[in-house]
This record gives structure tokens, C-alpha cells and sequence, in this order.
């Protein structure tokens, strides 16, 4: 039998609850450079890893009030890796002191017959957008840093358009529930970043 | 006045013009003389052209006239002068004269003045003196205040220039007014839990007056305690096992650190530190590794020491040395303590393996594709789609620990110190011979058969020693053969040869030996030294005749040296030149 590494958090655990903590930002175009150079400096030292990302969003309408949402997300660049399928729920309430945001977060890893499957069970496809950018890895902590470009023609990811003349900037950790200092860790580093971009919790629900 | 000889005067002008500028390199620039016309002009100012009445012109005329008269010649002056003089010194002359006679006139002196009271000009001395020491100490005062200023701003630019060589080689980060660091090798991914965190003290408060120490810095780094003093893995085989009583308690001599010349002391201290902690998390690794993993001899972890055993009847003891530096540590076992058997190796094994666990951490397979998913390896991103059953999850995950692998080094490091050369089973009707390389050779019970197959390995082992003093004294081997098949035929085995050059390509020496044969050594020189070569017309050029010519055979029998080595080995540094 091997022995896990020293530490190391379950990510996918059988019952574990897991929380994505999240605190989101944007920076203008032309400060991205700048960004991209702290980040490069902050975090893990690697070479910087490219992404491009197109995600779907699927609605299951029930009777009753709101829909289910789910996100099926794949890579452009890897066409043979997985899709992506991806639960979030509800921010939790809890106290406003907390700095980031906290929902809980279900990742499922899925073949390519995802959205057939999808759309058997019933989920119907609200929207469509390519992300593309840069990750970055601070320990457990993720910094993703994306453009994200509308779809013209459904289904087809060449024909894309900027939604806008800035990149959203995501840092997010997946940590088991009730692991507080994680949080701290978040906002101390989204200190670091300061000048060049503001990371705060946004509430999704105020943005409806 | 009175007769004597006429006196000559010499008169000249002075012509000497106002300077009107004198420029750096010491010229002068004298005014222009006037001109005729501007003297005249300046004349005709000092007319007074408003008297114009006739009376006052007549009563005026002859003083006018007097006045007016211009000079007869421009030397009437002059001459006047010189008369008037002239007539003083003959009074003084005849004066002179006189009082030598004594007779009508004497001398007496001239009474002198009552002098000031001393008081009154112990008082002005006193007050001149005042003001001018006043002055100096106010200048004195100014420049002392000066130079604090400036030793002041040298010594904040001194913290300054140190904190930018701090920073050109740590990590540090500002925390409000606290400047702290990172000494962990979390950035290089590594998953410790501990923080690593070192805080930057600003030392300039020391007193200028007295004598700076030698190895004042104006900057100081507080490490963590626990990552205080210096630290090591000490891995060792032993071929008894140790007491129960003698666990956990390694000698923890201090090995002196090399300090390097131009380090500061912050920088070895932060160097030292983080070694240490690379120390506790190779050796918290291990000891976790060796709980958990399921083997047939457990491991024991006691203190700071794992035992395990890879064969039976040998011990591998591997444990933290870590030494605070403050108080000594007496020797466990004073006895049996052999600080020779530490085996570096594995210690440089085991950093560099941690090392390469920490890669790993960082590794692009474990970036994300699709970005949104977890962290974590691609191939077993696809154990949920592709289905994977237990036994392929674990063959995914299949990797050593680090206990593991330096076990497999340090069984394959006792082994290869075990094996000879050759090993001589001797049986009943039988003699097997085990060659190092493997090959197994069954002789039967004459005594040639050994005596002529060790006679073939003697040869061979001279040809592999020339190859073996080759790469030693630098020479490069340009072919070798263990069986050649040129020249006599040997009876026993196979004669080997093999021909070495020397590092500037000038010279090479040929070896061929036989079991029965012997040592036949040809030595090849540049052409430029074969005496026997004929001057052609093909080769225009000299350069080519550095190039190596015919080939001389050695005397080996008359050759200096006790055997073979010793006498190849002059041969060798005979054709050396000393450059």
C-alpha cells in the first residue's frame, strides 16, 4: 500500500461536504500585463498554464420555484480531457464577517457524452460562453483569470466576441466545510493583490 | 646743490595703461589708450564754455592763463619733482654729515610714548580672542552636526542596501509596519504545514562612538525557535542491530558548516534554518511513511531515529540530527560510535528525492483542464469517466515512498560493497569462478587450468588498468579490445590491447598484452621529432608536421618502476609536456 504525502486535503471525498470559497474581481484590459506579473511572482513558481474553456449551462425547470443550474465545462485546448460538471449552491448566510464567499460544491468528472446525457434527464441549455486566460496555484488556492467571450452561433466556438474590455479575476479554494482559516488565508493574499485588482465577495443574488 | 659730480637720472614713462580685465590664464587686458580725438574731447569738457563775459574772462585770463597754461613740455612736473627730491636728500646728505662730526649737532632720542596699561590690553585680547573662538566653535558645531547627518543617512542607506540584497535572494513582504519573510519551500511545492515565517530587524541602534564589531550588519533576522541551529539526516548501515536501550538517542555531533566568504550572517542563519526545516519534513515524511506502510519486518520510529531492517542481520537507522548549538550533547555509545559510517549519499538522496516530490506538487499535470476543476493529477481525472476500478485507481497512485526508496539504495549500496572481483568456489571435483561482470566459469582440477585462466585475467587486468590510469592522468583511450585478433596467436585466452593519447594529441602509447605474449608497448611521436622521415614535396605547410608519425617500441623490461603501474604511469608523464 503507498502512503498519502504529508498533507493533503481529500478533494473528492465520499460524504465530505465540500465549500468553495470564492472572491471575484476585474481588472481593465490594458492592467492585465501588470496583474499577470504580481500573480507570477506570488504564486507557485511554474510556468504559466494557458486555458480556454467552453462552458454550458444547463436549467432543469421544475413546478415549483427556482431552477436547478448545472455547469458542464470543457477544455478547447485538450479535446481528450474530461467535461466538467459542476454543482454550486447557495451562498451560505453566515456571519458577514466572513470575507469570502461560501457555497457549497459538487465536481464530477464526465465523458464526452455529457450534454446528451444532459439533455435526456431534462436540463435544457440556458447559455453558452468561452473563457479563456491564465491559472495560477498558491498551495490550495486557485487564481484564475479569464476573458469571457460570447457565442454567436450555438455550438460554435470559433465565431466568439469579447463580452468586454476586461478580465474577470476569480480566486477560489475547495476546502471541507467548517475550515474558517481559509478564509483568512484568501483575504491576506487578495491583500497582496490591492492596487492592481479589488477581490471581494459579490453576492450572485444582488446581481439578479 | 652744491657742485659734486652731475647725477645721472634716467627717465622713462611708466606707460602703464589701466587693466581693464585680467582673464584666467593671466592675461592682461589693458584699457585702450585714448585717441587724439577722444583726448581732445575730454579736454574740451573740462572747457567751461558759460563764461563767455568779457570782464570776467580779462580778470580771469591771467589767472586762467596761469591756470590754463598748459604744461611747456609733458616732463615739467616730473622734473619738478625730481628737483624738489633731489634737494632733500642733499639736506638730508648735509645733515648727515654734520652729526658725524658731533661736533654741532647730536642725536637723542625720541621719547616714547607712555605705553597703554596692561590691563586694558589684556581686556582687548582677551575680547578679540573671544569672537574669534566663537566663530570657530559655531563652524565646529555645524560640521559635527553634518557628519552625525550624514552617518545617520549612511547608516539607514546601509539598512537600505542590505534589505535590497535580503530581497534580491528571500522572499519578504511588508505586514503593516513588521517586515517578514518566507524561508519554507512552499513556493517550490512543498505541503508542510509549517510557516516558515522570518521577521527583518533593523539593527542601527548601536553607539558610533564606540568601535563598530566586525561583523556588524546593519540588518538581523529573528527565524523561528524551532528551526534554530543546524540540522542533518545521519543514515547509517550497521551490521548488528543496536540495543534496545541505544534507540533514540544519536550521537548528535555538530558538523561545522563551510562558511562561505562573502555570505552575511543573515544569510547563513536563514540558510540554515531552511535546512533544517527541509530536515523535519524529509524526516516527518519518513517516520509517516514508515507507520503506515505494511511490510514484513516493521519499522520502528523512536524519537528522532527510524530503524528498519532491509536484510537480515543489517540495520538501516536513519534519524534527525539537529543541534541548537547551545548546549553539548554527550555522545550516546562512545564506544561504538563510528562517525565515519555515515552514508552522505543517501542523505544527498533523500533531499534530492523530497526535492522531487516537491516538483511534483508543481507539475503542469496537475493544472487544471477545464480551468473551473480541482486541482489534482489528469489521469485520475479520468478514473470517473473511464470507469476505473480499484486496482487501476491504485496503479495510478502506485508510487514509492520516500522510506522505500532509499531502503531499495541502501540494500543495493551493501551489496555492491560486498561483491569482489573474482570469487573462487572451491568443490569437490570443481573449481567455479564467479567474474564481478557476472560470467561464471566452471574449471576442472588441474591446477594449470586455474593457474593459465588466472594468467589471462592478470593481462586483462594490466589492459584495464592502463584505461583506469588513462582517465586519471587525463589521457583519452582512443581503442580497446579484450580480444584481439592481430598478431601471435596466444595459447591461453585471448591477448587484449588498447592504445591511449595523450591530452595535447601528440603523443600515444599502444599496449598489447598477452597471458603468453607479455607487454609489448609502442609509443607514437609527432612527425616533427621522427628523425626518420623524409622531407616530401606533398606537404607545403608546417603544421602538419605536429601530426603524430611512426611508432617506437618501448623497452618495457628496462623501464624505471616497480611494476606495471608505476612504470606506465612515467611512461605517461614522460610524454606529457610541462606546459
Amino acid at each position: 500500500m503507498e502512503a498519502p504525502p504529508v498533507t493533503v486535503m481529500p478533494v473528492t471525498g465520499g460524504t465530505i461536504n465540500m465549500m468553495e470559497y470564492l472572491l471575484q474581481g476585474s481588472v481593465l484590459d490594458q492592467s492585465l500585463e501588470s496583474l499577470l506579473h504580481r500573480l507570477r511572482g506570488l504564486c507557485d513558481n511554474m510556468e504559466p498554464e494557458s486555458f480556454a474553456d467552453h462552458e454550458l449551462v444547463y436549467l432543469l425547470k421544475g413546478q415549483q420555484g427556482n431552477p436547478f443550474m448545472l455547469r458542464a465545462r470543457r477544455s478547447l485546448l485538450h479535446p481528450t480531457a474530461p467535461w466538467h460538471l459542476r454543482y454550486l449552491g447557495q451562498p451560505e448566510v453566515g456571519d458577514k464577517s466572513r470575507h469570502a464567499l461560501v457555497r457549497n460544491c459538487v465536481d464530477v468528472a464526465a465523458s464526452h457524452s455529457l450534454p446528451d446525457f444532459l439533455n435526456e434527464m431534462g436540463f435544457r441549455m440556458d447559455h453558452e460562453f468561452v473563457a479563456k486566460g491564465q491559472v495560477f496555484r498558491k498551495g490550495a488556492m486557485k487564481v484564475v483569470v479569464s476573458k469571457l467571450l460570447r457565442v454567436l452561433a450555438s455550438g460554435n466556438t470559433e465565431n466568439t466576441e469579447p463580452m468586454s474590455l476586461s478580465y474577470l479575476v476569480e480566486l477560489s479554494v475547495l476546502a471541507p466545510a467548517g475550515q474558517d482559516t481559509v478564509s483568512e488565508d484568501m483575504r491576506s493574499f487578495a491583500e497582496q493583490l490591492k492596487p492592481l485588482v479589488h477581490l471581494e465577495k459579490i453576492d450572485p443574488k444582488r446581481l439578479m | 646743490m652744491s657742485g659734486g659730480p652731475a647725477v645721472r637720472v634716467s627717465i622713462e614713462s611708466q606707460c602703464e595703461r589701466q587693466v581693464q580685465e585680467v582673464s584666467l590664464d593671466g592675461l592682461e587686458t589693458y584699457v585702450p589708450p585714448l585717441s587724439m580725438s577722444q583726448n581732445l574731447a575730454k579736454l574740451a569738457q573740462r572747457i567751461d564754455f558759460d563764461q563767455s563775459s568779457d570782464s570776467e574772462q580779462e580778470s580771469r585770463e591771467p589767472r586762467s592763463a596761469l591756470k590754463f597754461q598748459p604744461s611747456l613740455w609733458p616732463w615739467d612736473s616730473v622734473r619738478n619733482n625730481l628737483r624738489s627730491a633731489l634737494t632733500e636728500m642733499c639736506v638730508l646728505h648735509d645733515v648727515l654729515s654734520v652729526l658725524k662730526d658731533k661736533k654741532y649737532m647730536a642725536l637723542d632720542p625720541v621719547s616714547q610714548d607712555p605705553s597703554t596699561p596692561q590691563v586694558f590690553q589684556l581686556i582687548s585680547k582677551k575680547k578679540s580672542l573671544a569672537t574669534a573662538a566663537q566663530l570657530l566653535l559655531k563652524g565646529a558645531e555645524k560640521l559635527t552636526k553634518s557628519l552625525a547627518e550624514n552617518q545617520e543617512q549612511r547608516r539607514q542607506r546601509d539598512f537600505n542596501s542590505e534589505l535590497l540584497r535580503l530581497r534580491s535572494q528571500w522572499k519578504l513582504r511588508k505586514l503593516g509596519h513588521k517586515i517578514l519573510g518566507d524561508l519554507s519551500y512552499r513556493s517550490a511545492g512543498s505541503l508542510f504545514p509549517h510557516h516558515g515565517t522570518f521577521e527583518v530587524i533593523k539593527n542601527t541602534d548601536i553607539d558610533l562612538d564606540k568601535k563598530v564589531p566586525d561583523d556588524y550588519c546593519p540588518l538581523n533576522v529573528q527565524i523561528p525557535s524551532d528551526l534554530e541551529g543546524s540540522a542533518y539526516i545521519k543514515v547509517s548501515i550497521q551490521k548488528q542491530s543496536a540495543d534496545i536501550g541505544d534507540l533514540g538517542t544519536v550521537s548528535l555531533f555538530r558538523r561545522q558548516p563551510k562558511a562561505k566568504p562573502a555570505s552575511q550572517m543573515w544569510h547563513l542563519k536563514l540558510e540554515a534554518a531552511q535546512n533544517v526545516l527541509l530536515c523535519k519534513e524529509i524526516f516527518a515524511q519518513l517516520s509517516r511513511e514508515a507507520v503506515q506502510i505494511k511490510s514484513q519486518i516493521p519499522h520502528i520510529v523512536v524519537k528522532n531515529q527510524i530503524l528498519s531492517q532491509p536484510f537480515p542481520g543489517l540495520q538501516l537507522s536513519i534519524s534527525l540530527c539537529h543541534s541548537t548549538g547551545e548546549k553539548k550533547i554527550q555522545r550516546a555509545s562512545p564506544d561504538k560510535s563510528k562517525p565515519d559510517d555515515h552514508l552522505y549519499v543517501l542523505e544527498h538522496n533523500l533531499h534530492q528525492l523530497i526535492r522531487e516530490f516537491h516538483k511534483q506538487t508543481l507539475s503542469s499535470v496537475v493544472m487544471p483542464h477545464p480551468a473551473s476543476s480541482p486541482f489534482g493529477h489528469k489521469r485520475l481525472r479520468l478514473a470517473g469517466p473511464m470507469a476505473y476500478d480499484k486496482a487501476e485507481i491504485s496503479s495510478l497512485q502506485q508510487s514509492e515512498g520516500l522510506l522505500e526508496k532509499i531502503i531499495k539504495q541502501a540494500k543495493h549500496i551493501f551489496l555492491r560493497s560486498r561483491s569482489i572481483q573474482l570469487q573462487l568456489n572451491i568443490g569437490v571435483e570443481q573449481i567455479r569462478v564467479v567474474h564481478r561482470d557476472g560470467r561464471v566459469v566452471t574449471l576442472s582440477h588441474q591446477e594449470q587450468e586455474l593457474q593459465d585462466f588466472l594468467l589471462s585475467q592478470m593481462s586483462q587486468h594490466q589492459v584495464h588498468a592502463v584505461q583506469q590510469l588513462a582517465k586519471v592522468m587525463g589521457w583519452h583511450v582512443l581503442s580497446f579490445s579484450n580480444h584481439v585478433g592481430l598478431g601471435p596467436i596466444e595459447s591461453i585466452g585471448n591477448a587484449s590491447a588498447i592504445t591511449v593519447a595523450s591530452p595535447s594529441g601528440e603523443h600515444t602509447i599502444s599496449v598489447r598484452n598477452g597471458p603468453e605474449s607479455g607487454c609489448k608497448v609502442l609509443v607514437q611521436f609527432p612527425r616533427s621529432q621522427a628523425k626518420e622521415l623524409l622531407k616530401s614535396d606533398v606537404l607545403q605547410e608546417g603544421r602538419w608536421t605536429h601530426l603524430r608519425g611512426p611508432y617506437r617500441e618501448v623497452h618495457w623490461g628496462r623501464m624505471e618502476g616497480r611494476n606495471f603501474v608505476y612504470k606506465m604511469e612515467l611512461l605517461m608523464a614522460a610524454l606529457t609536456p610541462c606546459p
